[in-house]
């Protein structure tokens, strides 16, 4: 989380936004986001829906695991990898697309 | 003749044990692929610095981001013996996220040595300038709360490009032990000779 609030300023000139998901509840995360000074949004899905949209919802866990998606400004995922992100491989990738966004 | 036959017992004595005492090999240097000219090394092709002499020594840190530690302990016939030791690094991706010096030496104060519960003074933060550079120097001290053991540390700021980079070290004593000058004197010659030798990622992105 904190590596994405660090490059929020590089997500802005690609014309990306970033948002978390968690299964914690609301007031836990706004303890954390708070602790940790993230400015992006961090939703709260106790009840796992969108871990099971993005394969991040393991049986029995109850937890999501660490998932990073991509999906671009026609709704289509461009990119999803299990683990702790790879933010230069996502930096590439949304300087890529903001390309194809904008056009030759 | 008498007088030599006597000594020559001792004399062939002292040639045996000389001739059985080990020779001091030189130690290979650790840093023999990357050596410069002048001294420095070229790491990973990103940095040049002139590293600190044994018995510091690289550790392997297992880390995908771009990040270089140096260790040494304070008797190395025992090496590892906590808590007498002493670490400095280059953090490529320090904690914390501004780009700012001051809010970003206190994001990385919050999470440095989190694990160890380190109870951290008031830290002191002087703006310096390193080879014409804008830096921020950040000394501290800590406490862990349970052995009391004694923690003093040094962070340089600086900036690589847009973003911050942070070198630092830490020196572990139990209670009563002195911390050493001459480790701090390291880091100084350490940062000093530091140079990015291309731009970085981000720079290039």
């Amino acid at each position: 989380m904190e590596g994405h609030q660090r490059n929020l300023y590089l997500y802005d000139r690609f014309n990306a936004r970033v948002a978390g998901v968690s299964r914690d509840d609301a007031e836990t995360l706004h303890h954390w986001t708070k602790e940790l000074g993230l400015t992006f949004p961090v939703f709260s899905n106790p009840v796992g829906h969108l871990g099971i949209w993005f394969d991040a919802l393991e049986v029995g866990s109850p937890m999501f695991s660490r998932n990073t998606v991509v999906i671009d400004k026609w709704g289509t995922i461009r990119y999803m990898q299990r683990g702790s992100p790879d933010y230069r491989e996502i930096l590439r990738l949304l300087k890529q697309l903001h390309a194809e966004e904008v056009g030759p | 003749m008498n007088c030599l036959l006597r000594w020559l017992p001792l004399l062939l004595a002292g040639l045996l044990v000389a001739a059985c005492a080990p020779a001091i090999a030189p130690q290979p240097d650790p840093w023999q692929t990357m050596r410069q000219s002048g001294g420095s090394v070229l790491w990973l092709g990103e940095y040049r610095f002139v590293p600190p002499p044994p018995p510091w020594q690289e550790l392997d840190l297992n880390e995908n981001d771009l990040s270089l530690a140096l260790y040494r302990s304070c008797d190395m016939a025992e090496p590892g013996k906590f808590p007498c030791e002493s670490t400095m690094a280059y953090a490529e991706e320090p904690f914390g996220y501004s780009r700012e010096f001051e809010p970003r030496a206190h994001e990385f104060l919050k999470r440095y040595l989190w694990a160890s519960r380190v109870r951290f003074s008031t830290p002191e933060l002087t703006p310096i300038v390193i080879d014409g550079r804008q830096a921020l120097l950040v000394q501290v001290a800590g406490e862990e709360p349970v052995k009391h053991h004694r923690l003093q540390a040094r962070i340089v700021f600086m900036h690589r490009g847009e973003r911050v980079v942070a070198f630092f070290i830490n020196q572990w004593r139990a209670d009563g032990l002195p911390f050493s000058t001459a480790d701090f004197a390291e880091f100084d010659r350490f940062v000093a000779s530091f140079r990015f030798v291309k731009p970085s990622f981000y720079e290039n992105l």
